[in-house]
């Protein structure tokens, strides 16, 4: 299979906190991959180092054939990052900055052009992308971030939280607009969510992380198979509680 | 292409309505303060060039009226007043008028029995202003008055006029200010009285400068910080050298504008604002050279090269500062306390800026001198007067530290920004991070879930 992402044993160790420790896993072409997990699991910290925010301590991941460690310009040019709770620049326009977000991705003004036509239609938000984003809604600035997070069709987008803080409509739409991307342009995802409703709505696979350790990997209907759960939300609590036995 | 990108979004971000306005604003104040100050002198000069001289003669004697008379075919006009009582207020306020010279009855007795006669001396004060208290008038009638009596005294003492003067002024004062080692006839209270306005408004501005900048880019860091939008770049497919690069340079720009407008008003406010004052003690030296002459004899007139270097020293504290704001903003994590991390900038320039504004710095005690010069904004507040008297090697000693201290400081800012820290470190003032207490919260409901 080919794979659009590797992780190879990525540990990042703070000052006091072992943060991940020695976390592996794969996501094909057009999979959407959640990564799971309490608050402090080390979630964050994986996708910073896959996202070439944060330098990994020991391991390596590998974005489109690129290392992150090797070849991080290479790796950004292949993945778009939406933060948990990102805000725009509030004195710009939603055009402008879809604008300015695609010249970061591309210098060709026929490129640049495509890149914002295709925002545009996806996070339909119309006459309203001529006002000031610091106008916006928190449901129309998710769908101007995630519009501008798939724009330039990267390999990998990584979504951190992609609903949070929205209404249950706007949340339905924008799990459907992922599942959409994966399917019908190959487009692969990681996502990091605490709603297992949504993750069991939109993944293919998942991972649930905690104390830095991953420590299982599946589609939902294995994984409540393996933990005889009735949902995702009781195989999460089964093996949280299994690592703190541990 | 994506710098110019990255630069377009970084001077979009700064150069707002309430930017420009700000500029606006002070170029306004400075033409305005100056134009104040010009019609301010210009009443003064009024004042004194053009004085009456408000007289009450209680004694009412033919001495008295003889003085007065005399005093009148010298060129001097008087008014006279018929007051009584000492309720020297009222007499003021009844007869409209700021001052006026009383004459107490038994002036002449005094003087032809040999005591010192006394005159009572009345002014209105309307305000704590230098400008605004010159009473020319009064002192004008004091001296003349003065005048009068000294050469009645000496006439009995049997001197004649050419014999009184000589042992009135029995030396001739030439007086000659050296700067460096240049040298004119003037006295060095008109040099000072000129460039102290200039003295007293540079610091002003760098200060003003200081935090202005200062506190403009350390918001827009903390801004990105806090809502993510610094994430979102540096995943973007640009290196963090540009981005920084284009934050600097687009926040190094509008710092530049800003020292432009600055210097610009400063330059037409101290034309306005001494102008006058240097047309007025022009006549009274007479026979000596102008301020403004002597100035340019002694070196200390201020050339447009000059200028310049004080603009570029404005140019590299501003961007001292940048650096510095760059660091603290990056330490925030609330928007909030960017208020808290403008203070260890702030101190850094009100120690300067308030030792600048009393005292020579040059003349302090060696530690404390060193100290201070040690405070790189220390060097933009004594840019000028180290042009002015000549201490070049000082000033460019001074602006050598500069930049050395903004190659540091832009080092560490670079080093923070290319590493994991700008993501993990912060301050938080005792505040509980996001992180804690969503950790409490979590921690909270396991409990009650068990």
């Amino acid at each position: 299979m080919e794979y659009v992402l590797e992780v190879k044993e990525l540990t990042k160790q703070y000052t006091k906190v072992l943060a991940v420790d020695k976390v592996s896993f794969t996501i094909g072409k057009g999979e959407i991959f959640a990564l799971i997990g309490p608050n402090g699991a080390g979630k964050t910290s994986t996708i910073r180092m896959i996202s070439t925010l944060l330098t990994p301590t020991a391991g390596d991941a590998i974005v489109g054939g690129h290392s992150i460690i090797k070849e991080p310009e290479k790796v950004r040019e292949s993945i778009t990052y939406l933060p948990d709770e990102a805000g725009a620049y509030k004195n710009m326009t939603g055009l402008k900055y879809l604008r300015f977000m695609a010249g970061l991705f591309t210098s060709d003004l026929d490129t640049l052009n495509e890149y914002v036509e295709r925002a545009k239609k996806i996070c339909a938000l119309g006459d309203r992308l001529e006002d000031k984003i610091g106008s916006y809604s928190r449901g129309m600035i998710r769908k101007l971030l995630l519009a501008r997070a798939v724009m330039t069709k990267p390999k990998l987008a990584i979504l951190d939280e992609p609903t949070s803080g929205l209404d249950v409509l706007n949340a339905i739409e924008i799990r459907k607009m992922i599942k959409q991307l994966a399917a019908e342009e190959g487009m692969s995802f990681l996502l990091s969510s605490h709603n297992m409703l949504e993750i069991e709505f939109v993944s293919d696979r998942v991972g649930i992380i905690t104390g830095g350790h991953l420590m299982v990997t599946g589609n939902g209907k294995e994984l409540k198979e393996r933990y005889n759960a009735a949902n995702l939300e009781e195989v999460f609590e089964r093996v949280v509680n299994e690592h703190e036995i541990h | 292409m994506k710098f110019i990108n990255l630069l377009k979004k970084e001077l979009s971000e700064l150069i707002n309505l309430q930017m420009i306005l700000g500029l606006i604003v002070s170029l306004g104040i400075f033409m305005a303060l100056g134009g104040i100050m010009n019609v301010t002198i210009d009443e003064a000069v009024e004042k004194t060039s053009n004085v009456t001289l408000r007289i009450s003669d209680r004694d009412d004697t033919e001495f008295t009226k003889t003085m007065l008379e005399t005093i009148k075919k010298d060129g001097n006009k008087i008014e006279l007043f018929t007051t009584s009582g000492d309720d020297y207020a009222d007499i003021l306020s009844s007869n409209s008028i700021n001052d006026i010279v009383v004459i107490p009855k038994g002036f002449t007795e005094d003087f032809n029995s040999g005591k010192r006669p006394q005159i009572v001396t009345v002014s209105r004060m309307t305000s704590a202003a230098t400008i605004s208290n010159i009473n020319a008038g009064l002192s004008n009638s004091v001296t003349l008055i003065e005048k009068y009596l000294s050469e009645k005294k000496a006439e009995t003492g049997g001197l004649d006029s050419k014999q009184y003067d000589l042992v009135k002024n029995p030396i001739i004062i030439a007086e000659n200010t050296v700067v460096d080692d240049k040298s004119a006839a003037v006295s060095s209270d008109k040099i000072v009285g000129k460039i102290s306005i200039q003295n007293m408004m540079l610091p002003l501005i760098v200060f003003v400068l200081i935090i202005l900048t200062s506190q403009m880019l350390m918001s827009t860091v903390a801004n990105e910080k806090t809502d993510k939008t610094l994430e979102t770049l540096l995943s973007a497919p640009v290196s963090r050298g540009s981005v920084i690069g284009a934050k600097m340079l687009a926040a190094g720009l509008i710092a530049l504008i800003n020292a432009a407008v600055y210097m610009f008003g400063f330059k037409i406010f101290v034309g306005d604002a001494t102008s006058k004052i240097t047309d007025s003690a022009g006549e009274y030296v007479k026979s000596n050279l102008s301020v403004d002459e002597a100035l340019k004899q002694l070196g200390m007139e201020l050339t447009g090269m000059d200028y310049f270097l004080v603009g570029l020293q404005l140019f590299f504290t501003i961007m001292i500062c940048l650096s510095v704001s760059l660091i603290l903003g990056a330490l925030v994590n609330d928007t909030k306390n960017t208020q808290s991390m403008i203070m260890p900038i702030m101190m850094l320039a009100v120690i300067p800026y308030m030792i600048s504004m009393v005292a020579d710095i040059n003349s302090l005690p060696t530690v404390f001198k060193y100290i201070v010069y040690a405070i790189p904004f220390t060097h933009t507040f004594s840019a000028i007067p180290n042009i002015m008297f000549g201490n070049r090697t000082l000033f460019f000693l001074g602006l050598g530290y500069q930049i050395i201290v903004f190659a540091i400081c832009m080092f560490f800012a670079l080093r923070l920004f290319m590493s994991d820290k700008i993501f993990t470190i912060s301050l938080n003032f005792g505040q509980k991070t996001k992180y804690k207490i969503k950790k409490r919260k979590a921690v909270k409901e396991n409990k009650t879930n068990s």
